[in-house]
């Protein structure tokens, strides 16, 4: 264990970490930049086209958790099937309700 | 294996035949669940949705109540807590068990940091009398459209608080299993299944914030 806790200190080994690390690097400052949209347009300009605009950030937000930090793009097909249905069924379950209220 | 790797596995159960089948087959398990609890939020954010465009007036007097810059802050703090895990698992494929360990701790940390600042959005709803089920005369009384998402608020963060609680709760005692020499020998697989849950928690958060707090202001 005491290996394990100077390691920490090898060039070598901090950079082989780092290689691991560079995506969910990405994928932390991608969704911190996204939150800093959101916020922004919340705090300082909040209309009905920037609640539009706030959708689509969550919506990429979504997708860089599933992608980078749960690794869907890495899993097998079977998996990949699996994380895409339940979201299906939730665009089924929206597009079904909001037609009928924003038809009205 | 590198010289900067340390061995990593998990123990074969009997009725697998080897360990990537057992690994898959734990991943798909946790996959299935995921997807239930999805399901679970989302007629949750169904309702929400509903109210903003049925009652955008009511909505508005309710969420200009609520505490945007905690649940900012809060959603920074839940994007940190992720990549901790991302830290905690990318550690545990090279087989870092002590720095895995203060990942988890860091993690856990960061939960219950969230969970701190929710409670005191909390106590600040309820100085202010957004709690329309506590007995006490509601802030927008008159408003029943701005009660129910009011209280649909309620009803969500706190499925979410239990479920970032029995998170952290899972993770220490996880991180108390994994100081001991040879965990990741025989159950790295334990750390890849939960970290999807943690991430399943932050991705909730992350569609609750802006749906809750920021559309509508």
């Amino acid at each position: 264990m005491s290996t394990q806790l100077s390691i920490a200190h090898d060039p070598a080994a901090r950079h082989a970490l780092w290689q691991r690390m560079r995506v969910p690097a990405f994928a932390f400052v991608a969704l911190m930049l996204f939150l800093a949209a959101i916020v922004g347009l919340g705090a300082l300009a909040p209309s009905r086209t920037a609640s539009f605009i706030e959708i689509g950030l969550v919506a990429c937000m979504i997708l860089t958790v599933l992608l980078f930090s749960m690794e869907v793009r890495l899993e097998t097909p079977l998996m990949r099937f699996f994380a895409l249905i339940g979201f299906a069924w939730v665009g089924i379950l929206f597009g079904m309700v909001l037609l009928d209220y924003l038809s009205r | 294996m590198s010289d900067v790797t340390f061995p990593v596995g998990i123990d074969v159960h009997e009725q697998f035949a080897n360990a990537d089948q057992q690994r898959h087959a734990a991943q798909l398990g946790m996959w299935i669940w995921l997807v239930t609890e999805l399901l679970l939020f989302a007629g949750l954010f169904m309702v929400a949705l509903v109210l903003h465009i049925m009652h955008p007036g009511s909505v508005r007097a309710a969420v200009l109540h609520f505490k945007f810059w905690i649940g900012a802050a809060n959603t920074a703090v839940l994007i940190c807590s992720s990549f901790t895990m991302s830290g905690a698992i990318m550690l545990s494929r090279m087989g870092w068990q002590r720095w895995m360990v203060r990942c988890m701790l860091a993690t856990a940390a960061l939960g219950s940091l969230f969970l701190l600042l929710k409670g005191y959005e909390y106590y600040l709803d309820y100085a202010e009398h957004m709690m329309p089920f506590v007995g006490q005369p509601y802030a927008l009384e008159g408003d029943p459209a701005s009660r129910l998402f009011t209280n649909l608020y309620f009803v969500t963060t706190a499925l979410h608080g239990a479920h970032l609680t029995t998170g952290v709760a899972i993770l220490l005692w996880m991180a108390w299993q994994a100081h001991r020499p040879g965990f990741l020998q025989a159950r790295q697989n334990r750390i890849e299944v939960y970290g999807l849950y943690w991430h399943f928690i932050d991705l909730i958060w992350i569609i609750v914030f802006p749906l809750l707090y920021v559309v509508g202001r």
